[in-house]
């Protein structure tokens, strides 16, 4: 390994740092805002050092990790996101007596699973990166709310059980895989060792659907989808948080990469397969949200639903037309769907206090009258994630159904189009909730708000804003950034 | 159908091996329902206890440093065996794997100095009086020998 | 100083912008200072470019380019020639004094500030209307009287009628407005351009006399007008409107926004040359609303409702001139009718003022002595509203008659008869509400004296106005084309007996005998005479009875139709699918694994099988 290739894993390396450096500084001095500060520090310097790292690359460090301008981009959307999740995080914690240091640490170990993904293009580096991020998220989803509250034991209990089956789905997959090909780096599967009729070879197709199987249970695509309710309704809002958008947002950006490298759209089963679950998972998430009464679940069938769209733009992925544009509909979906999701849970952990978490559309009932920027803010972000102009989730919408035209796909796209008519049902419910004048419960943000928390609520709400009013600079960027991917 | 019957061909092992599971479990199930006698009496129901009636609730309380300190050693057991792995390659992989190896361990004794700084490694009950620090304290109430925790009725 | 042209639209548009963003938390003396200064500085500006105006040329002021696609390049530019001199003056100048009337009448409001923002925004628009030099930004000025007529008309929306009559101007003038805009298009078809100079020197050289296309534009013009301007058979809104405060009557429903109609179509007359049949039309409508409005104005009791059919009339004879080719004369009605009329409902609102929100004039009476200032500012009105002679009236509405006397002797008679129609009923509420018996005694008003004078001095200032108006000239040779009448004496001896004979049949019925009056109401049919003439015509029960109740039958009967039951259906299917997947997740640990492993087999199945 070069000295290059190791410069080029710097973020991941001050990560580390930090999260040793924490585990001492938790084992010597435990205080809450030190520990924060200590992990955001962490996280501003690997932001930070991708900026040295852009000169070197693209660079392989070791067979399993590969620092190209596409994992740059992912990089810095999930460390971003961290970024912002962060002081969320530390909003929620900071108001609860109980020690809750450990929480930062896990962060931190989780996002190093994130950065490990976005960087993969070999199986082992998957592996290791989806357990790395794993791992930490059942004990994230577990933290007790305050003591005694159980309802994140059993989250954590469900998510351990099926996260272990699907990784033990992703491991025979992987297997099978590695059968036909021989190698466990990301490389074209045609032509494989074992020379059987065709694309068709049923151990190779086996193996890709059990390994798609996979990690549809972690980006939660139906009929994998089942945990989640259960699992975003029980865990602490900081670990749905996290859970929502960081843990599947890397994850979406291995996939995309999986299937380029792989050339997995060459094989007809494996797209049917799917196109399958994209047209599932966009209905079934969309009706499943349609009358729920808790944002959290909603939040939750909602991802499903946005996961669906995303699988949209990664089915338009054809040889013929080339990848560039579902390459960037994918970047600018998942920074849109990030940040909105982002916006909602903001709101939710703001709205909370000490002795329950706001998650029912009844906490939101008259918001405008109590919270106005609050109300905004989660207005905004259920207008996004409708996908309504002027917000960014407009954009990546608009993206999906780009891509989408250009390859011709009307019995998906048919659907995208049904699915957001659904969706808008739901959305706008909360915001007319919010509008209701007669008096919700009493004002629920006990303790002043953190500034660091009212400064992630600002930006979310004016890149939302902004970057639907005017994309051209973000488009700009992911252009430049993700070309390399081939 | 000739076609099919190609592909189906590398599959046909385990589809047998399918097969074979299924009637071992149904001989076993099935040869014990037909040899073992059924009969129905007041002590049927108990745990066998070598023949004396037991006593007491089995719902006794373990002593919990023992079951943190069997995970404990589990968990450093399971580490120091990429040790030995190293062990093996240790002139192959030279300075840079003496590098690696050091970071590892140097990483393990942090997480040691965490466990014994929080009173992980304390023995016996004044120790755990000493550093309540364990962060979850969910986990430590059913340990204390509380009533575990039921699961609540929702949907 | 023609460089300043902008700032007379800019002047009040600023202060209400200011007003609004404000909210109503200035002080009342700022908010007048601000409402009625600004109008002020504008009515300075614009005297100020009057003075040095060169009669006779024309100037324009391009300000910037609005929107440009292909030829169509309209542009925030004005134009001002010898018409939109007169009606800037009149705008500004009477805009001027019944906002200086209105800064004391409205004190005691609550909504001070937000009655200003509105009438200041009025007269914004009213004036680009004014000094548009493309159709396009005087149809912005159009909608935009159109939308604060509609909010002061509605001005105190507590009382939902008011509301309902707010609605109703604005929902009736948008009828004649939607003509407009297609009229609009169709002139842009032809032409590709909005430019009113170059339409009107475009069109001779492309359309023969008479030609189709030119009576079509024409016509669809002249509806934007008829609906503006209350004409038949979009009349019924004005008497209506009369729900706002005093002063909106005056400036809005009086002197300036429905005048725009008569404005329009002197603005485009060379369009109305080129349609004869169209222009004939312009005058039939005048005669008509003239008598329907005068008939109905002799049986309100409302003092409000009967100078609203009597502006209706007026404007009516505005259109008559126009329609027979008195162009100068229409203008030259319209300059004076804002004049008296404004005094007249000034004078009105200070009567009911006094008499506590009381305007059924049959409460009236004897009040002569009691608002001694009051009784002549209205004789002088409605001696002017009546054309007496030597009034200004009479000055602006004798070319009137003798240009209709020129075109036909039945116009000639129409006009004639809707003269004595005017001078009866407007000598009718003179009477009735100053002499007889005292019926309610006028309380002086609870106002600091320093604003209370306010309104004496305006309407003082306007019936000065209304006296000696007569004697103005207008800048209007080579603008409108000049046309002279000489008809014989006996005409002209007629004309101006006839409002004579009107007041002298007021005092006859009203004062001297009103029991000749209840004789002859009791003769069969003229109850229903009656009852017609105080239902305006009974257009409302037209309206009612053949657009309002077939279309909300078909709304009703359409209730149920194929397409709901497809958005139903999707919804109910929605709930159902909703409900029917909501059982899949039961928090069953075992529920969920096995069901993830049945949908892993199936894509398995589904992958390897096919």
């Amino acid at each position: 390994m070069t000295a290059d290739a190791l410069f080029s894993l710097l973020p991941l390396i001050l990560l580390a740092l930090t999260a040793v450096g924490l585990v001492l500084l938790i084992g010597f001095y435990r205080n809450l805002q030190l520990s924060f500060a200590l992990a955001m520090g962490g996280l501003l310097l690997a932001l930070v050092s991708l900026l040295p790292v852009a000169g070197v690359l693209p660079q392989q460090a070791t067979p399993l990790l590969i620092m190209d301008s596409y994992a740059l981009f992912f990089s810095g959307l999930t460390l971003v996101t961290a970024l912002l999740l962060l002081p969320l995080c530390h909003e929620h914690w900071r108001r609860q007596t109980s020690l809750n240091d450990e929480f930062y640490l896990l962060f931190l170990l989780a996002v190093m699973g994130a950065l490990v993904l976005v960087a993969s293009n070999h199986f082992v580096s998957l592996f290791l990166g989806l357990e790395l991020l794993s791992l930490p998220l059942v004990i994230m989803v577990g933290y007790p709310f305050k003591p005694g509250f159980t309802p994140s034991l059993e989250a954590a209990v469900k998510y351990l059980v099926l996260s272990g089956a699907a990784s033990a789905m992703l491991l025979f997959g992987i297997a099978l895989i590695y059968l036909h090909s021989g190698t466990l780096a990301f490389a074209p599967l045609e032509p494989g060792l074992i020379r059987l009729p065709g694309p068709q070879n049923p151990l190779l197709l086996t193996g890709l659907i059990l390994a798609l199987a996979g990690i549809a249970f972690k980006l939660s695509l139906v009929p994998f989808h089942f945990w989640t309710p259960d699992v975003y309704q029980g865990a602490p809002l900081p670990a749905t948080a996290l859970l929502a958008t960081l843990a599947k947002g890397a994850l979406f950006a291995l996939l995309l990469r999986f299937y380029l490298l792989s050339e997995g759209y060459l094989i007809g089963p494996l797209v049917w397969a799917l196109t399958l679950i994209a047209i599932a998972s966009m209905l079934a998430g969309n009706l499943l949200a349609l009358l729920q009464d808790n944002l959290k679940r909603l939040l939750a069938y909602s991802s499903i639903g946005h996961f669906g769209y995303l699988l949209v733009a990664l089915l338009a992925v054809s040889q013929s037309l080339g990848t560039a544009l579902a390459v960037e509909a994918v970047s600018y979906y998942l920074v849109a769907y990030l940040f909105s999701t982002l916006a909602a849970f903001a709101v939710l952990v703001r709205l909370s206090g000490e002795d329950r978490e706001a998650e029912t559309l009844e906490d939101c009932r008259g918001l405008f009258w109590r919270h106005p920027w609050l109300a905004t803010t989660l207005t905004l972000a259920m207008l996004s994630l409708a996908g309504i102009p002027l917000t960014i989730g407009f954009v990546g919408k608009f993206y999906i159904f780009a891509a989408a035209v250009e390859e011709s796909l009307w019995l998906v796209l048919l659907v995208v189009v049904i699915a957001s008519g659904i969706g808008l049902f739901y959305y706008l419910r909360v915001i007319l909730m919010m509008t209701h004048q007669d008096a919700g419960p009493e004002s629920d943000e006990a303790s002043a708000p953190h500034w660091s928390s009212h400064t992630v609520t600002g930006i979310l709400v004016a890149a939302t804003l902004w970057f639907g009013v005017y994309p051209a600079p973000l488009i700009t960027l992911i252009r430049h950034l993700t070309l390399a991917v081939n | 159908m000739r076609e099919l019957s190609a592909q189906l061909q590398p599959l046909w092992p385990l589809a047998a091996y399918f097969l074979a599971v299924l009637l071992l479990v149904l001989f076993i199930l099935g040869v014990s329902h037909l040899l073992g006698e059924r009969h129905r009496e007041r002590a049927t129901g108990e745990p066998f206890e070598s023949g004396i009636v037991h006593i007491g609730d089995t719902h006794i309380r373990f002593s919990t440093p023992y079951f943190l300190m069997a995970i404990l050693f589990v968990i450093f057991d399971l580490e120091a065996a990429f040790i030995y792995a190293y062990a093996i390659s240790f002139r192959a992989s030279g300075w840079t794997g003496y590098v690696e190896i050091l970071v590892f361990i140097l990483i393990l004794l942090a997480a040691l100095v965490y466990l014994w700084r929080l009173g992980g490694l304390d023995w016996g009950p004044k120790g755990q009086a000493r550093k309540r620090l364990a962060p979850l304290q969910g986990h430590s109430r059913v340990l204390e020998g509380e009533a575990p925790p039921t699961r609540p009725n929702r949907e | 100083m023609l460089k300043l042209l902008w700032l007379i639209p800019a002047l009040p548009l600023a202060s209400s912008l200011l007003l609004i963003l404000t909210q109503g938390r200035l002080p009342r003396a700022a908010v007048a200072a601000l409402g009625v200064g600004s109008v002020g500085l504008a009515a300075l500006i614009a005297f100020a470019i009057a003075a040095g105006f060169d009669m006779g040329t024309t100037y324009s002021q391009h300000l910037w380019q609005w929107f440009a696609i292909g030829s169509l390049q309209p542009g925030f530019s004005f134009y001002l020639d010898g018409l939109s001199l007169v009606m800037l003056l009149v705008v500004t100048g009477v805009g001027f004094l019944i906002h200086l009337y209105a800064s004391a009448y409205m004190h005691p409001d609550p909504d001070y500030s937000r009655f200003f923002a509105s009438m200041n925004l009025f007269l914004a628009a009213m004036l680009v209307l004014v000094l548009a030099d493309n159709l396009l930004l005087l149809y912005l000025g159009w909608e935009g009287v159109g939308l604060c007529s509609y909010l002061l008309i509605g001005f105190w929306y507590q009382d939902p009628a008011n509301g309902a009559a707010a609605r109703k101007a604005f929902v009736i003038t948008r009828v004649g407005d939607t003509a407009m805009a297609i009229g609009l298009f169709l002139l842009v078809r032809e032409f590709g351009t909005l430019d009113i100079q170059q339409v009107l020197s475009a069109a001779p050289e492309r359309w023969p006399d008479g030609s189709t296309l030119a009576t079509a534009c024409a016509l669809l013009l002249l509806g934007g007008a008829v609906g503006k301007s209350a004409q038949l058979p979009l009349q019924n809104w004005l008497p209506d409107a009369m729900a706002g405060p005093t002063p909106v009557s005056a400036l809005i429903h009086a002197a300036t926004m429905v005048t725009a109609g008569v404005y329009l179509i002197a603005r485009t007359h060379d369009l109305f040359l080129l349609a004869p049949a169209a222009q004939t039309l312009v005058a039939v409508v005048g005669v008509l609303t003239l008598l329907l409005a005068g008939y109905s104005a002799l049986a309100q009791t409302d003092i409000k409702r009967i100078l609203a059919y009597s502006t209706i009339s007026q404007i009516g004879y505005m259109f008559l001139a126009l329609g027979v080719g008195a162009w100068s004369a229409g203008i030259f009605h319209l300059v004076t009718h804002a004049f008296f009329k404004a005094l007249l409902f000034l004078s009105a609102g200070s009567l009911i003022l006094a008499l506590h929100h009381q305007q059924d004039i049959r409460a009236m009476g004897g009040l002569y002595r009691r608002t001694p200032l009051l009784f002549g500012c209205f004789l002088v009105g409605s001696a002017c509203l009546a054309a007496l002679p030597l009034t200004s009236g009479f000055f602006s509405k004798e070319p009137i008659l003798a240009q209709a006397w020129e075109s036909s002797a039945l116009l000639w008679l129409g006009a004639l008869l809707g003269a004595g129609l005017t001078a009866l009923y407007s000598f009718r509420l003179m009477f009735v509400v100053f002499f007889g018996p005292l019926q309610t005694p006028p309380q002086p008003l609870d106002m600091p004296p320093t604003i209370k004078a306010r309104m004496p001095a305006v309407l003082l200032v306007l019936a000065l106005l209304s006296l000696f108006g007569g004697a103005l000239s207008l800048p209007l040779d080579g603008v409108l084309p000049a046309t002279e009448a000489h008809p014989p004496m006996l005409v002209e001896a007629v004309g101006i007996g006839v409002p004579l004979l009107g007041v002298y049949l007021a005092y006859h019925f009203y004062l001297a005998r009103p029991e000749r009056l209840t004789q002859l109401l009791k003769f069969r049919g003229s109850r229903r005479l009656q009852i017609l003439a105080q239902s305006g015509g009974g257009f409302d029960w037209l309206y009612d009875r053949f657009l309002r109740t077939p279309f909300i039958w078909l709304a009703k009967t359409n209730r149920d139709d194929a397409a709901d039951l497809i958005s139903r259906g999707t919804a109910g299917l929605s709930r159902y699918s909703h409900q029917l997947l909501a059982e899949t997740q039961n928090g069953q640990l075992r529920w969920y694994a096995s069901l993830m492993g049945l949908g892993l087999a199936f894509l398995i199945g589904m992958g390897v099988l096919t």
